[in-house]
């Protein structure tokens, strides 16, 4: 075994041999990739939790970014803690956390400093609320503790914001709760009704029992009810009656004529009113909770870019400041490792940036004093001095959020299609239930009978089937979806995916797996292997990308690295080694060519290629290439088979798009895009009556993602663009992209099967009421009846997915082991 | 009869808002706040850690 062949065994990232630390930890050796990494690991086993290391189930090795880096601002952090009886407050967010075990971990070591009274980490948001005891710890003592672990702690901000979506989800949960308890005290009561009115009852406990009831629907309709009660009442005030107006009038209903009924001595029908009631919110907490989920990143996308940043003052002196009041002309440090903070250009010394979230690319580019420089990227190589030339609002970054804001507000929900239906049903049932009350009474029937045949007709209509149809059908495919790793945000979205008639793909990360793989070796007067194990000892010292293909390549072929230090490193251009017997230069063609060593010209294939010399000596050549995503054919020959449309678009001018579009039998093609032309390729295609979703990650794609009718961003793709998109794949795998497709276009033919059904129904239903013939009490039965149908029908989507899945289901164990 | 439904009845709407008032409390309190952690949480809570501090001393060395 070499040294170069371990892996840290805190972060699991493979160590460059120059970097192995070595250490005795409890009687066995371990090895990592750096001191930090070291000391999470000595903190882990010392506090007896190593139980992580065999549990965590990570999907990509390496600790978070800035993370080992101490240096929290007291005083800044002073200003988040909230102040209670019980102790001090702080709500700060975790960066790095990628399992449950994650979660536990940071838990668990937080417990176990001193003066931390309770610690909480929400897995889905991965925020952390630690509750501690101010005469005994420190806001900075918890942040580093975390830091030290290899996660990176961080400030919340938009905090308020986020408060409010608390209070309201909350909100919504206890009128629930309130009218599920009521509801099911109703059920007893309604059960003695029933059975009285089939058996006879003592008219005593009648009376009684009805008074119950009435006392326990009127907070279930007025207080559960509420959010329905004001959107109907709004509707009526806007003439525009929608499904709230009809759910309203049935709740209404049957609540005003149960009383009227207390009075009179008549059947009361409590029980719809609230069981309506309880349903229908039942329904919307779900489908929040699916929606939350969806949106989890919600919060780490806002962190994009940092939201402080080091000032130089003129004098010199170095201020951390908050990002929004950097203004035009401020001088700025940047750190290696850390991301811009706002827009500007380089003032002093060059480095290379990884602007891949700003653009898709991979690839590093290599910036010097005077280039622009966009906010959001990532500064690799060294630190360097930033010219501020943009407010942080006017930065790029923001623009894009503007821009994906518009796209956003300018979707029309799918709701309107309901409330259509229901503008023209309500009135009509309405119009129904008078003219039976009219009619009985012309017909000189006693009064109570004409109220009761009126009343069948708009319990029977009522829109409990016709409300669930819709619903059930979504929250079941939702929930199967996301078993399967498909987050769909929200019932639209799967509505607007089956009907999708166009799919446009983005290249880098999409379709291929965005990093650099040795696809070829050339060279001269020696054997591939020896080439490789030159470039991967030159390339050990670095993190490029393009370094981290080479040697996974020669670790693949098990070549040994052996540690090499003195590596001069030309940001964008090349590598230097200078030995006592020998120069190697690895880099461009024009690099080696500056050091007058004749590169062979060749063919420009559009692959990265590396050229290689020893002491003017040309050596050969190592290709890499961005590889398509294995399953990538098969995936888009399935949605081809669909009739689906297929186009790829990529910001990369360059003729790679091409091949792919080629190999993958894509026909439609178009390179060189900005993230403005791609979201105008679809307007123009929409304008066309298209209906098209668009596949991607990236911030370039997030226009295009929001303005697409459906946008799908694969996992590890940037936050903001899972932020933007309609789906969200959580494992980088193209065949669960056809899989929701087909998942979607089976839910549309679910919903409309419900929808029929429930219609049905009430045509049935309804002339049989207004003549008389179906008493309240079985058209409320009816009623429940068609809505079990109806969900029965919903629950068929999870057994159709599962039936479509037991291939995967294999692989799927195999990842929760 | 009358007396004993009522009863009952009263009973169960006692005991009701006893868990009505409980579940708000915890609604309040956050704790359906993180409606995936538990599952999880669950699982990793059942043996507890080797040589985990009392309470105070939390740095292990």
């Amino acid at each position: 075994m070499t040294e170069s062949a371990f892996v840290c065994e805190h972060c699991q990232l493979p160590i460059a041999a120059e970097q192995l630390v070595s250490d005795r930890v409890d009687d066995q050796v371990h090895h990592f990739c750096c001191r930090g990494c070291l000391g999470a690991f000595r903190i882990i086993s010392g506090a007896g939790l190593e139980r992580f290391y065999r549990q965590r189930d990570w999907d990509r090795p390496g600790t978070a970014e800035g993370a080992f880096e101490t240096g929290f601002h007291p005083e800044l952090l002073e200003q988040l803690v909230q102040r209670g009886e019980q102790g001090n407050e702080l709500t700060f967010l975790i960066e790095g956390i990628r399992c449950a075990s994650c979660v536990w971990l940071n838990e668990k070591i937080l417990q176990d400093l001193a003066g931390v009274l309770e610690a909480r980490i929400n897995y889905g948001s991965h925020r952390a609320r630690v509750r501690f005891d101010p005469q005994q710890t420190t806001p900075s003592e918890i942040f580093t503790r975390i830091s030290r672990l290899g996660y990176r702690p961080r400030p919340l901000t938009a905090q308020a914001l986020q408060d409010a979506g608390l209070r309201e989800r909350r909100s919504l949960l206890i009128r629930f709760g309130t009218a599920a308890f009521l509801s099911m005290q109703l059920m007893g009561y309604s059960l003695a009704l029933y059975a009285g009115y089939f058996q006879g009852i003592e008219p005593g406990a009648r009376k009684l029992i009805q008074y119950f009831a009435a006392g326990v629907t009127t907070p279930v309709v007025f207080y559960a009810g509420w959010p329905f009660l004001s959107g109907g009442w709004r509707s009526l005030r806007n003439r525009a009656p929608n499904m709230d107006l009809l759910i309203t009038l049935g709740v209404l209903t049957a609540y005003f004529y149960s009383l009227l009924m207390l009075g009179t001595g008549g059947e009361v029908y409590f029980d719809s009113a609230a069981m309506i009631v309880t349903l229908i919110l039942l329904g919307r907490l779900l489908e929040s909770a699916a929606r939350r989920q969806a949106s989890a990143s919600i919060d780490r996308l806002l962190q994009l870019t940092p939201d402080r940043a080091t000032r130089l003052d003129p004098d010199g002196k170095r201020e951390l400041v908050e990002t929004g009041t950097l203004q035009p002309g401020d001088l700025i440090l940047v750190g290696p490792g850390e991301r811009f903070a706002a827009d500007g250009a380089l003032a002093e010394g060059n480095t290379e940036v990884d602007e891949s979230i700003v653009t898709g690319e991979p690839q590093p580019v290599h910036r010097a004093a005077g280039d622009r420089i966009i906010s959001g990227s990532l500064n690799i190589t060294t630190s360097v001095r930033l010219r501020i030339t943009q407010p942080a609002n006017e930065s790029f970054i923001a623009k894009v959020a503007r821009l994906v804001e518009q796209a956003q507000a300018r979707r029309a929900p799918v709701q309107a299609v309901a409330d259509r239906v229901s503008a023209w049903f309500v009135p009509a049932i309405m119009a129904l239930a008078g003219s039976t009350f009219g009619f009985w009474l012309w017909r000189d029937v006693s009064t109570s009978s004409a109220v009761l045949n009126a009343i069948s007709v708009l319990v029977v209509a009522c829109p409990c089937a016709l409300g669930l149809a819709t619903p059930t059908a979504i929250l079941v495919a939702t929930g199967t979806a996301a078993k399967a790793g498909i987050l769909f945000r929200g019932g639209d979205i799967l509505e607007q995916t089956a009907r999708l008639s166009v799919i446009a793909f983005d290249k880098t990360g999409t379709l291929t797996e965005g990093r650099p793989t040795v696809t070829g070796i050339s060279s001269r007067d020696m054997t591939a292997d020896e080439l490789l194990a030159i470039a991967a000892r030159i390339e050990s010292g670095t993190r490029h990308p393009i370094a981290t293909g080479v040697l996974r390549e020669a670790e693949r072929r098990g070549i040994a690295v052996p540690p090499q230090s003195g590596v001069k490193t030309f940001p964008g251009r090349g590598l230097r080694l200078e030995l006592p017997t020998e120069i190697i230069l690895a880099g461009q063609a024009d690099f080696l060519r500056a050091a007058w060593v004749e590169v062979p010209d060749r063919e420009s294939n559009d692959a990265i290629e590396i050229h290689l010399a020893s002491n003017q000596t040309y050596l050969g050549s190592i290709r890499l290439e961005d590889r398509l995503r294995p399953e990538a054919a098969a995936a888009l020959e399935a949605l081809h088979a669909d009739n689906y449309r297929t186009c790829l678009m990529t910001g990369d001018p360059s003729a790679v798009g091409r091949q792919i579009a080629d190999r993958l039998a894509i026909r439609e093609f178009a390179s060189g895009l900005n993230p403005e032309q791609k979201a105008n390729w679809l307007d123009e295609q929409q304008s066309r009556g298209e209906r098209v979703m668009m596949v991607g990650d990236g911030i370039n794609d997030a226009p295009a993602l929001a303005a697409a009718d459906v946008g799908c961003a694969m996992a590890g793709g940037t936050d903001i663009a899972l932020e933007t998109s309609d789906i969200i794949l959580t494992r980088p795998d193209l065949g669960k992209l056809a899989e929701a497709v087909h998942l979607a276009r089976k839910t549309l033919v679910i919903i409309k099967q419900n929808l029929f059904w429930a219609f049905s129904y009430n045509l049935l239903a309804i002339p049989l009421a207004a003549s008389g013939r179906l008493a309240p009490v079985y058209a409320a039965a009816a009623m429940a009846v068609s809505s079990v149908c109806v969900v029965g029908n919903s629950l068929r989507l999870a057994r159709a997915a599962k039936t479509n899945r037991t291939g995967q289901a294999a692989t799927k164990g195999a990842d929760h082991a | 009869m009358l007396d004993s439904i009522l009863l009952l009845i009263m009973l169960s709407l006692f005991l009701g808002t006893g868990v009505w008032l409980f579940f708000i409390w915890a609604v309040k309190k956050g704790e359906f706040d993180d409606i995936e952690g538990p599952k999880y949480r669950m699982l990793d809570d059942d043996d507890e850690t080797r040589n985990r501090p009392t309470d105070a001393d939390g740095d292990a060395p």
